[in-house]
């Protein structure tokens, strides 16, 4: 008989959780809550005496200082309550952790199928609330129905001795695990298995999937360990091996590129080799800080000879679309793993994200699954929690808003880690299988989770049907995994590790064994969060927080003792072998038996139609404008826009600091409130090297030219590190795309073509800036298809497409951080300088949207030019020159100028007439233009000759001064006060659209 | 030379700020152990081979019902009774963050009247309702037994945390003021308490509260954290105060920073005390 404990504030203490729901009710729906009290929720499905569920009530589950707590019903009272509990199968992590501290206490151990389910009620006071009122705030705030259910009680409803009920989201499949052999008399037959069982096989690949199948000597094979035609088991491995997620077809496609402007054409034949791989392996060859990039889970660079970082960057938008804070703590658990599983596991020293989503305050007439508020929220505590909770420092992100992202989100994440160069005296960048090792499964258990991603939500609910294709991270098990792994490699138990992530086992068990050149698995042996798995869904689950290693035998008690100190579940699946085989069994009857290298083989191409046109051919023109003559208000209004306004809401939420290595913060200056170009932490606590990390998104630029988004994106995040000290040389840089769907359909993407052009030249540009400014990528990763379908006022569906969209990562080792830099200015009577020329290149800037332009002047990158420049300023802040350095990005001068004042506390008196300028005679372009690679940088006046001389020949200009008074004032070209304004004041209006969140 | 001086660190299930806690220590001269959790539990590690017990910042089991809670009740349970003979034998405890939170959750603190066993005091969800990272002034009790926080008046560590919130009844709170067992609170950058004003005290900390000390001074808890100013570049405005420097012709050097500071005390406390 079930159990159910019911805990709450006394009633004297601030309900702060309620709170914020009653805040939020009022902000979003204008909804008045006069009180609300929450109650969390134990249900024990579990055979405990009396004694034990008073012991348990008593001694874990109530503070005695704060809380009531009651085995009945709480006599609060209200006049609606809300229950919220999980769907069935979906990630309980209190659950789990009160059972762990029940088991604890009570020295015993829980029977299988017995469970604690966490869930809450509120109750809540209003009078003006009525039914719909209420359901308003369970479906729209409180819950999200693909992960949680909910019911509502009226006072009048409400039976206090019944109380909420006992609702178990206990998932009963009652099936035999069973599996099934697939026909392949035609090609037919198999594409329509594939059809049926959602296995999302390309029509190209059927035919060569079907011929080695059919193989006469295959069959043999195959005879003899008893499979003839294949099992579902061998074409879900296939499915998930060749999607377009793991294998990256469209990448490796071939582009049929013509430029419809001058007639050109072009094949390229795989984007991937041409313009990722092929730069990064040449400048692999010139230095020699490059350790190991290209084939593992994540790059790795030098530190020092004694230490290597490493880095990767993801995106997770599909499933943070659908339920935004799963998906966005599954991503950055997800992509934490990805260091731990490069080389021989690397320690995580840092974290980063990006979010694009619809305008927060959108009021239009789509209607996206999530209101863009409540997706931005979710997502937002997601990372939040997936990052505190891991312990790692969140040091850099970035928000933007655009209504093209109202169809898909995107949410990108990235880590970095740092591991020592050598593990048991050899190369910890290197890693291999070898016949005869264990194939080890680590960390959580396995169920029906993200088992075909979204397919899966068509599914009807009933209430025992796991809702497990979209998860929940469990940062508490990572973490104890997380330092689990990093002591077996210290004591040289581990052969390999990687991450179980796209394809689960799958894909961990199936690259790995690449090494050794096969393995034998037993999925019986495997842990399942619940019975009635069939084969196949064991072997390609995406269950969370487990890695796959490879142990030799003779290690094996000491790798699971010390396991069993972390308390992390590890068992043995299987071992590596040697044969050629894949070769899959479940109770010692063989259900897959694949050759090793039937992926690599022959599998068609896809082919892509890319037709460009240029700019001006699309009629794009520059705006026809005159200048304001309010140039006060322009400033404020574009520092209130939502892209270039204050975040601090965010980044505070954020540990930033964890592990002490904290150089360079996300927000600095006197006030502590400024973004900072780029983070800076100190990996190795004893020593003085730094590591420094940036990130940078232009998508606006696309509605232009993708060549130049590419190029501008690359170049922010470049001109970043440089602005807090790292040297170019160092720099290196992880891609990450998502781009809208590219295969063109007449009727489905009429536009595809175009996109596909656009992804094209933005991968040019990729390889030629990385080739220029000699940045190896050192990891990266695409996601397609970032589109949606939307239902408008009348039930009609509108496709909406993202803009191409690079998030462009830059990571550098820096010798001694002592000598980094930050933006803010220091000391009144400092000189401002700005580096590099200003040109008319206002297209796609912040100045023309906000005056409702788009227009045609995209910025361009002058790599050559520019890197002088950076040299010069990297030898600058070396010598110990340079009081702030600060990048000029979006919004251009007149906005970052007012950055870098707000940011020292101080005034700065700036002539635009001696701003460095080339092809524009208008104060508003000098101040918006948003040229790319230009700083503002301020020196003690007594540097002015030598740095001066460090600068000689190239654009750079004193420009004016830091002033005590705290008041922002330029001068136009014509010598007129253009504008004047209070540091105050402008601080207002930078932070007045999100200032009154925390 | 190193010092006889032998703090263990605990890690494991959640925690997270064992490294840092551990270089600290190092840093103020200190042997410094990471234990797990369970390696104390195991007996494979024993308490009385230490004079430093740190409890360290971090999620342990998720903080998933209540801060600390849990890894109190498995602490209690499993080595309860060493925990008091430690503190009997006059050894030192800190708890930092979470650390601070599982002191207060096993009795620890406050420790009235020679009780390590009761819990009377809580830290509650900060008035915000969100978790804050920032960097917080805090006034040092100078009349406080604390011995951690000898020869300080005013600090600053950053707070990262979502429950740390002070809260006792007022009888505890009046007996907490009178024992000057209030070794630190927040405070305004000239030094004034933040009288409950945000952000200066960033949760709403009944009495300014951010730590406190058991009636010996040597039990110690605090919700900001010292081991995350371990090096001058950790302060937030330290390119500012590098450039101001510069002007007066003065070069920053490294010296001990008032983070580590906390940790040499304890130190200097156990070698005086052999």
């Amino acid at each position: 008989m079930p159990h159910r404990l019911e805990i709450t504030l006394k009633p004297e203490l601030k309900d702060a959780e309620g709170e914020a729901i009653r805040k939020k009710a009022r902000d979003y729906f204008g909804l008045e809550i006069e009180s609300i009290r929450t109650v969390h929720v134990l249900t024990i499905d579990a055979d405990l005496t009396d004694t034990q569920l008073e012991a348990m009530r008593s001694r874990i589950f109530t503070n005695p200082v704060t809380q009531l707590s009651s085995l009945q019903s709480l006599p609060l009272e209200f006049d609606w309550c809300i229950w919220v509990g999980f769907r069935a199968g979906v990630r309980d992590n209190p659950g789990a952790t009160a059972v762990e501290a029940v088991q604890d206490l009570l020295n015993i151990t829980l029977k299988p199928g017995e469970a604690v389910y966490t869930s809450k009620r509120y109750c809540i006071r209003g009078r003006d609330l009525n039914h719909a009122a209420i359901d308003r705030i369970a479906g729209e705030l409180l819950a999200n129905d693909i992960i949680q259910q909910w019911r509502i009680f009226s006072a009048a409803q409400w039976d206090a001795a019944r109380g909420i009920g006992y609702i178990i989201p206990k998932v009963m499949l009652d099936h035999t695990p069973t599996v099934t052999t697939v026909a392949i008399d035609s090609e037919a037959t198999l594409q329509a298995i594939s059809d049926q069982r959602n296995l999302a096989l390309n029509p190209n690949d059927i035919p060569t999937i079907r011929n080695y199948f059919i193989d006469p000597k295959t069959r043999e094979l195959r005879a003899a360990v008893g499979l003839g035609d294949p099992t579902d088991v061998e074409l879900e491995y296939i499915s998930q091996a060749r999607s377009d997620h793991c294998n990256h077809n469209t990448f490796r496609g071939r582009f049929h590129y013509v430029d419809q402007d001058t007639g050109e054409e072009e094949v390229i034949d795989n984007l991937f080799k041409t313009c990722i791989e092929a730069p990064t392996l040449k400048l692999k060859a010139e230095k020699p800080w490059v350790i190991s990039v290209l084939w593992d889970n994540a790059g790795v660079g030098k530190i020092d000879d004694e230490h290597y970082y490493v880095i990767t960057g993801e995106t997770h938008n599909s499933p943070s679309n659908m339920e935004a804070y799963g998906g966005a703590i599954t991503g950055i658990v997800g992509v934490y793993r990805d260091p731990l599983g490069t080389g021989m596991g690397a320690k995580l020293v840092m974290g980063g994200y990006g979010y694009c989503v619809g305008p927060r305050d959108y009021d239009g007439p789509l209607q996206p699954r999530l209101h863009p508020r409540r997706l931005l929220d979710g997502v937002i505590e997601g990372v939040r929690d997936g990052g505190n909770k891991s312990g790692i420092p969140t040091t850099f992100g970035q928000i933007l808003f655009h209504p093209d992202y109202l169809g898909k989100c995107l949410v990108f994440v990235t880590a970095l880690g740092v591991m020592p160069a050598r593990v048991d005296n050899a190369p910890a960048e290197l890693k291999t299988t070898t016949a005869g090792d264990l194939v080890i499964m680590c960390g959580g258990r396995v169920g029906k989770d993200g088992i075909h991603g979204v397919t899966a939500s068509s599914e009807v609910f009933s209430e025992n049907t796991p809702a497990g294709h979209v998860q929940i991270g469990d940062p508490y098990t990572q973490k104890k995994m997380h330092d689990f792994i990093l002591e077996a490699r210290d004591q040289g138990l581990l052969q390999f590790v990687t991450d179980n992530g796209g394809g689960g086992l799958s894909s961990s068990v199936g690259e790995s064994a690449l090494f050794s050149n096969g393995c034998e698995v037993e999925l019986e042996k495997v842990p399942l969060k619940y019975d009635g798995l069939d084969q196949w869904e064991i072997w390609i689950s995406e269950s969370q927080e487990r890695m796959t290693v490879a142990v030799k035998p003779e290690n094996l008690d000491r790798f699971m003792r010390l396991s069993h100190k972390h308390a992390v579940q590890s068992t043995v699946i299987g071992r590596y072998t040697d044969t050629g085989k894949l070769h899959i069994k479940y109770d010692g009857q063989t259900c897959a038996y694949v050759d090793m290298n039937l992926l690599k083989s022959g599998f068609p191409q896809w082919q892509f139609d890319a037709h460009w046109q240029s700019p001006a051919r699309r009629a794009l023109t520059e705006p026809v404008t005159g200048e304001p003559s309010d140039y006060n208000a322009i400033l404020k209004q574009i520092l209130a826009e939502p892209n270039i306004c204050s975040k601090e809401w965010v980044v505070r939420q954020y540990d930033h600091e964890v592990q002490g290595t904290s150089v360079i913060k996300p927000l600095v200056g006197a006030e502590r409130d400024m973004n900072s170009d780029a983070a800076v932490i100190r990996p190795i606590l004893e020593k003085q090297n730094g590591l420094a990390f940036a990130q940078a998104l232009l998508p606006q630029y696309s509605a232009i030219d993708a060549y130049h988004m590419t190029t501008c994106t690359i170049d922010e995040a470049v001109r970043r590190l440089i602005a807090v000290g790292a040297p170019l040389e160092n720099i290196g840089g992880v891609d990450n795309f998502c781009w809208p769907n590219i295969q063109y359909d007449a009727v489905k993407n009429p536009d595809g073509r175009f996109k596909a052009a656009q992804l094209v030249r933005s991968c040019r540009a990729l390889k030629t800036l990385c080739l220029d400014y000699e940045i190896p990528l050192l990891s990266g990763k695409d996601s397609m298809y970032v589109d949606g379908h939307l239902p408008g006022p009348f039930g009609e569906t509108h496709k909406v497409s993202a803009l191409g969209t690079l998030q462009f990562s830059t990571s550098a080792a820096i010798e001694d951080v002592d000598y980094c830099v930050s933006m803010d200015v220091k000391c009144a009577g400092d000189l401002v300088y700005v580096l590099g020329t200003t040109y008319n290149e206002l297209g796609g800037s912040q100045y023309y949207e906000t005056l409702g332009y788009v227009g045609l002047n995209v910025p361009e990158v002058r790599a050559g030019q520019f890197k002088i420049l950076y040299r010069a300023l990297s030898r600058a802040i070396q010598n110990e020159l340079v009081a702030s350095a600060h990048g000029i990005y979006r919004g251009g001068l007149g906005i970052h100028l007012a950055m870098v004042a707000m940011g020292g506390g101080l005034g700065v008196h700036v002539d635009l007439t001696k701003v460095p300028a080339e092809g524009t005679a208008r104060d508003d372009t000098l101040l918006f233009s948003e040229s790319a690679g230009r700083f503002i940088v301020t020196i003690a006046p007594q540097d002015k000759d030598v740095f001066e001389k460090l600068f000689a020949g190239l654009p750079a200009a004193c420009v004016g001064e830091v002033i005590p008074k705290p008041q922002f004032c330029i001068d136009s070209r014509s010598g007129q006060p253009l504008v004047d304004l209070a540091l105050e004041e402008m601080k207002a209006a930078w932070k007045a659209p999100f200032g009154d969140l925390v | 030379m190193p010092s006889q001086a032998n703090a263990l660190v605990l890690c494991g299930y959640g925690l997270n700020c064992d490294h840092e806690t551990a270089y600290a220590l190092r840093l103020a001269g200190a042997r410094a152990a990471r234990v797990h959790i369970n390696a104390l539990i195991g007996g494979q590690v024993k308490l009385d081979e230490f004079q430093i017990l740190v409890f360290v910042g971090g999620f342990s089991w998720g903080d998933d019902h209540g801060a600390g809670v849990v890894q109190a009740v498995r602490l209690k349970t499993h080595v309860g009774e060493q925990l008091l003979a430690f503190v009997k034998r006059g050894h030192l405890i800190m708890g930092i963050c979470n650390g601070f939170q599982t002191l207060v959750n096993l009795g620890l603190l406050p420790g009235f009247d020679g009780d390590y066993q009761d819990r009377k005091l809580a830290l509650i969800y900060n008035d915000s309702g969100n978790f804050r990272d920032d960097w917080v002034h805090l006034k040092v009790n100078t009349a406080s037994p604390c011995v951690f926080t000898r020869g300080l008046e005013q600090v600053e560590y950053p707070v990262r945390h979502g429950e740390g919130k002070f809260y006792a009844d007022a009888a505890s709170i009046e007996r907490l003021v009178a024992g000057n067992q209030i070794a630190l609170q927040y405070a305004r950058a000239d030094g004034r308490c933040a009288d409950q004003t945000f952000p200066y005290n960033p949760n709403g900390s009944v009495k300014d509260i951010a730590g406190i000390c058991d009636p010996t001074g040597r039990i110690f808890g605090l919700m900001p954290h010292p081991e995350a100013y371990n090096h001058w570049t950790n302060h937030p405005q330290w390119t500012r105060r590098k450039q101001q420097q510069k002007r007066q012709g003065i070069s920053m050097t490294e010296k001990m920073t008032p983070g580590t500071r906390i940790f040499k005390n304890a130190v200097e406390f156990i070698e005086t005390a052999m």
